[in-house]
């Protein structure tokens, strides 16, 4: 097992359904003493019996130890509908090493199915990159993975960016109360002509995308926003002079710009940075969650990690 | 510009280098996707301008560098024309006549108060530098200096560079005037000894008129070159030509008339020239004036020291000096007297280019009132019979009342109970006065006393005076004792009668002239021409007191004034802090006819002046910077103090027997003050000896001498067989390599800062 953990090895994996698994085994694993609650129907705690209290939920073994009448509390047992939004815009085919965001988000997204599923929440999957590539509606059981990991299978990174249309479909799919995973770059899309600037471009989208979130967030739906980026795109580690050019190409052509990138790493760092902060206090500000995912790290560390934070909150609601 | 090593300047081309490198880097650059492309505009847009700036500025810095680094191996040089004369690439024993007169200290393009650049004597120690540079390296150079006063630094032939640019870098220019034949002459010397043709003369001047007008061709075999160090620049110089004072009674007796003449040697007239009267150091009055161009014009200030001017300072000690006693009579004069003395006085204009010509000084005396007393020891009826009508005449020859212009305030006495208090007066003289009158009266002590506390005593003799008394009674306040009465020629009562007896023989003989004076003596300075001293020696003598013979080394007295026979007249001692003159004949008509000669008035009251200290009037002609000024000793004087100008001292130990200081050394221009002490004894000032030095009035003008005049005077070095051109002048090279390594070391410092920029 763990040699398989080895993350290069682990993605050589042809299997999604079965990188997914090994991925959840390993992060699940990883998590130790941590409680696992696999039950929908948990016990919670005990409480002195009161007049009026359910007969049938008096605790007999504890009477019989210490005497006195008590009675078990329980969860309320309910069935957690969930989507995950998947960003398919061609920004997310980046990736200097052999994975890519969008091979490192399906294995990401893959891994959360399965532990959905293994614990019977009805899972489901949005696929959205120019416009809404594919949409699985939620359903429960193990059967059901496979058809998610063949979805995310078939789908590559192609086309602009269009996330804060995918976020409003979203918001009309998912009528009741859900948990949303959106995993994105959350970059906008290629530069635009004209008269606004790079600048105010990147402002106007972010507000957008935040406006969105938050929007679903109203809708008393959790919302958790895993943005996944390269390492390229964080510290911009290139050396020389180099034509930079969208991934994301515009009626015009790819955008290009050259540079140094010594000469502006600092003030990218800045720049992104920057970016970065603002649309994290943006979504917290709203009440959705927000996790930075770096693909250098291996997916079952990543898994790990959002397994201790916000998903082990939504997962045991 | 030339290039040692030509070919390497073909290599300049690779400055295209690094633009082509950086043409095809950005051909050659690489493509990259990235998804965050608009991050990277908008971060690119915050540094493109810095960036761009400093990409500019690395690839010019590395363009430079390629060009720089073949320039540095192909040795560029610049050659300019050199000033300095034809031939001196050839060996030659060669005297360099260096000019460091006061003309030297001009500094050319001089503005306002700020001296800016270098004066023409720095010019010309560079020149010097580099002909000794240009002569080859086996020739012999001595070095002259071309002041007056025989300065010469290097005395012999020497091929030892390093000693003579030792030599050069010390000297400084003088203020004295130029002697450049005198210089020339002593350069003559030094190459005697040298093979004819292999003589030369260099003489480094700024090429004045007056400087070069004296210097006369050398002769034949031996080279002159003159090497003007002016270039051309036209000297703009205005100066105070001369000072000088004269009384001015209209205004009061210390009211003087100070007269400036300003001099513009230059080629534009200056209006409303400032010009400022110093009195004592201090301003007290300014005026303007035009001067026309190359014109004179005179400034005249009125004076009266009695209103403003405290007494001098000259009666201050030397500040490393304990200040002198001052008698009580000689407070009480100052303080009745304030202004009385001697001045230091000073007219100024504003800095030029020469700023040693801008200030001249002078040396005031103002009269102060001496009190003077007369103890006559035989008055008589008539008027004309006695002592003291003789002397009160000379001393007040004016018909007025007491003027307030009379220097000399007398009273007379004879020997009784009511002789006045001796300290109320400057100087006592005691005519013709019965020893036992003295010894009754107690007055050979109190003479005594008042002698040895300053005062001043001038003795008589007359048919009073008996000799073996007053030896006795007078013996301490004798400056010998007498010996005997000697008899001449016929007296008083009995010349007259002679007159009368036109073409008849004297019986008793014509009397006696005087035969020697002392003309260093300060009494006699009214007598020094021949004419001033006729009437005196007119003076005719029938009876004199003869002195006994004393031995020179226990004598502190002096001989002033001698007859033909060889007999004292008049001669001085020095008691303690006073005076004492002798006068071995009578101050009426009884024994002699001096006091009816006109030599008598000046006599007497020099004498006065002397006795009382008092300022006499200076004489002599104004000290140029250089000429030596004799100080007079006196008697009791051990050690002189001179305090110079510029502050500084030079103490002087009196040499036994000596009557006279020569100091020479007068390169400091203004006013010097004399101080005297007896060893032991306290620092006196002594004021008839203060004087003021000048600069000299020829070196203020620097009118550019004429070209005819010094090619008439210049001549070719004989020529040499040798390698070296004679044909042309000698050329300068500048060799230009280390400023361009200099250049490239900052081209590489700033590239690498540049490229950490990042």
């Amino acid at each position: 097992m763990s040699a398989l953990l080895d993350w290069p090895v682990l993605a050589r994996l042809q299997s999604l359904q079965l990188l997914a698994r090994v991925v959840a085994e390993g992060a699940l694993s990883g998590m130790h003493r941590a409680a696992h609650h696999g039950s929908s129907v948990e016990f919670a705690e005990h409480k002195e019996y009161a007049p009026g209290d359910d007969l049938k939920h008096i605790d007999w073994r504890a009477y019989g130890r210490i005497d006195k009448y008590y009675v078990k509390r329980f969860e309320e047992e309910t069935e957690l509908r969930g989507y995950l939004l998947v960003d398919v815009s061609g920004s997310m085919g980046y990736g200097r090493t052999e994975i890519t965001k969008l091979q490192y988000t399906k294995i990401l997204t893959a891994a959360l199915c399965y532990l959905r599923l293994r614990q019977n929440d009805p899972t489901g999957l949005v696929l959205f990159g120019q416009e809404l590539t594919r949409y699985v509606p939620p359903h429960a059981g193990g059967a059901h993975l496979a058809e998610l990991c063949a979805t995310l299978e078939g789908v590559s990174a192609t086309g602009a960016t269009a996330l804060p249309d995918g976020l409003a479909y979203l918001s009309e799919v998912a009528r009741r109360r859900s948990l949303i995973v959106v995993l994105s770059d959350l970059l906008p899309p290629s530069m635009r002509d004209g008269e606004v600037s790079a600048n105010e471009q990147l402002v106007q989208y972010a507000e957008q995308v935040r406006a969105r979130l938050c929007g679903l967030r109203a809708q008393k739906h959790d919302v958790i926003v895993l943005q996944v980026l390269d390492p390229d795109e964080l510290e911009l580690p290139f050396q020389g002079l180099t034509w930079f050019e969208d991934i994301e190409p515009t009626p015009q052509g790819p955008a290009r710009l050259f540079v140094d990138p010594a000469d502006v790493r600092a003030a990218y760092q800045a720049e992104l940075g920057r970016y970065l902060t603002d649309m994290q206090q943006g979504l917290r500000q709203g009440d959705v969650e927000y996790h930075l995912v770096n693909t250098a790290h291996p997916p079952q560390e990543t898994l790990l990690a959002l397994l201790n934070g916000p998903l082990r909150r939504r997962t045991r609601r | 510009m030339h290039t040692l090593a030509p070919f390497y300047l073909a290599l300049t081309a690779l400055g295209v280098l690094p633009i082509l490198i950086h043409l095809m880097g950005r051909r050659r650059a690489r493509v990259r996707p990235l998804p965050t492309l608009l991050l990277l505009y908008a971060s690119h847009k915050r540094v493109a301008q810095r960036t761009q700036v400093r990409h500019v500025l690395l690839l010019l810095l590395r363009v430079l560098l390629f060009i720089v680094a073949p320039l540095i191996l192909a040795k560029p040089y610049l050659e300019t024309e050199s000033p300095l004369p034809q031939g001196i690439g050839q060996t030659r024993s060669a005297v360099i006549v260096l000019d460091d007169s006061l003309s030297m200290r001009y500094v050319p393009g001089h503005k306002g108060a700020t001296r800016r650049g270098g004066s023409l004597f720095a010019r010309a120690k560079l020149r010097a530098q580099q002909v000794m540079e240009a002569l080859p390296s086996s020739s012999e150079v001595a070095l002259v200096l071309g002041s007056r006063g025989n300065h010469t630094p290097v005395r012999e032939l020497t091929s030892d560079r390093v000693r003579l640019f030792g030599v050069l870098n010390q000297l400084q220019p003088t203020l004295g005037a130029d002697d450049l034949p005198g210089a020339l002459a002593r350069a003559m010397q030094l190459l005697h000894t040298v093979q004819k043709e292999r003589r030369h003369v260099y003489v480094i001047t700024d090429g004045t008129t007056h400087a070069l007008s004296s210097l006369v061709r050398p002769a034949e075999d031996v080279g002159l070159s003159i090497i003007d160090v002016s270039e051309g620049d036209r000297a703009q110089n205005s100066s105070i030509l001369e000072i000088y004072s004269e009384p001015a009674p209209s205004l009061g007796a210390r009211a003087f008339r100070i007269s400036a003449e300003v001099a513009n040697f230059g080629e534009t007239p200056l209006r409303e020239l400032a010009v400022t009267l110093n009195i004592d150091g201090q301003p007290v009055s300014s005026g303007f004036v035009d001067v026309p161009a190359h014109g004179r014009s005179t400034k005249r200030f009125l004076h009266s020291f009695r209103s403003t001017a405290p007494p001098i300072a000259g009666t201050a000690a030397p500040p490393s000096s304990p200040a002198p006693p001052v008698s009580d009579e000689r407070r009480s004069t100052a303080e009745t007297d304030p202004g009385g003395g001697l001045h230091h006085v000073s007219v100024s204009i504003p800095h030029d280019g020469l700023l040693e010509d801008d200030e001249r000084h002078l040396r005031v005396e103002v009269q102060r009132h001496l009190r003077v007393l007369i103890l006559d020891g035989d008055p008589r009826g008539l008027r004309r019979d006695d002592e003291a009508y003789y002397i009160e005449t000379a001393l007040h020859p004016s018909e007025r009342p007491l003027a307030e212009n009379t220097p000399f305030l007398v009273q007379t006495a004879p020997l009784d109970e009511h002789i006045p208090e001796l300290r109320e007066f400057e100087a006592v003289i005691l005519c013709n006065a019965k020893a036992e009158d003295i010894r009754r009266l107690k007055l050979d002590r109190a003479l005594r006393s008042y002698v040895a506390g300053g005062g001043g005593l001038l003795l008589s003799m007359g048919g009073n005076v008996e000799v073996e008394q007053y030896n006795t009674t007078l013996l301490d306040l004798l400056p010998q004792p007498l010996s005997m009465v000697k008899t001449m020629g016929a007296l008083g009562a009995e010349r007259v009668a002679e007159d009368n007896k036109e073409g008849e023989a004297a019986p008793l003989g014509s009397g006696e002239r005087l035969g020697r004076l002392d003309r260093r003596h300060v009494l006699l300075q009214p007598f020094l021409s021949s004419q001033a001293s006729e009437s005196l020696m007119e003076a005719r003598f029938g009876r004199y007191v003869l002195l006994q013979p004393t031995p020179k080394n226990e004598s502190e007295s002096g001989v002033i004034l001698s007859f033909e026979s060889g007999a004292p007249a008049l001669i001085e001692r020095q008691i303690e802090r006073g005076r004492v003159l002798l006068f071995t004949s009578s101050l009426d008509r009884d024994w002699n006819d001096l006091p009816i000669q006109p030599s008598f008035l000046p006599l007497l009251q020099q004498a006065i002046r002397y006795l009382s200290r008092a300022p006499i009037r200076d004489a002599e002609a104004p000290i140029l910077i250089g000429q030596p000024r004799e100080i007079h000793l006196q008697t009791a004087d051990a050690r002189v103090e001179l305090a110079l100008p510029s502050g500084q001292k030079r103490l002087y130990e009196r040499l036994q027997g000596r009557r006279l200081l020569t100091y020479p050394d007068t390169f400091e221009a203004g006013y010097y003050r004399v101080f005297s002490a007896p060893d032991p004894g306290a620092w006196r000032p002594r004021l008839s000896e203060f004087f003021v030095v000048n600069v000299d009035p020829k070196e203020m003008d620097l009118t550019p001498a004429d070209a005819r005049l010094i090619k008439g005077i210049e001549r070719s070095a004989p020529v040499l067989t040798g390698p070296a051109d004679l044909g042309t002048s000698p050329r300068r090279r500048i060799d230009l390599w280390h400023w361009l390594g200099l250049f490239t070391l900052l081209f590489l410092v700033s590239e690498a800062l540049l490229f950490r920029q990042r």
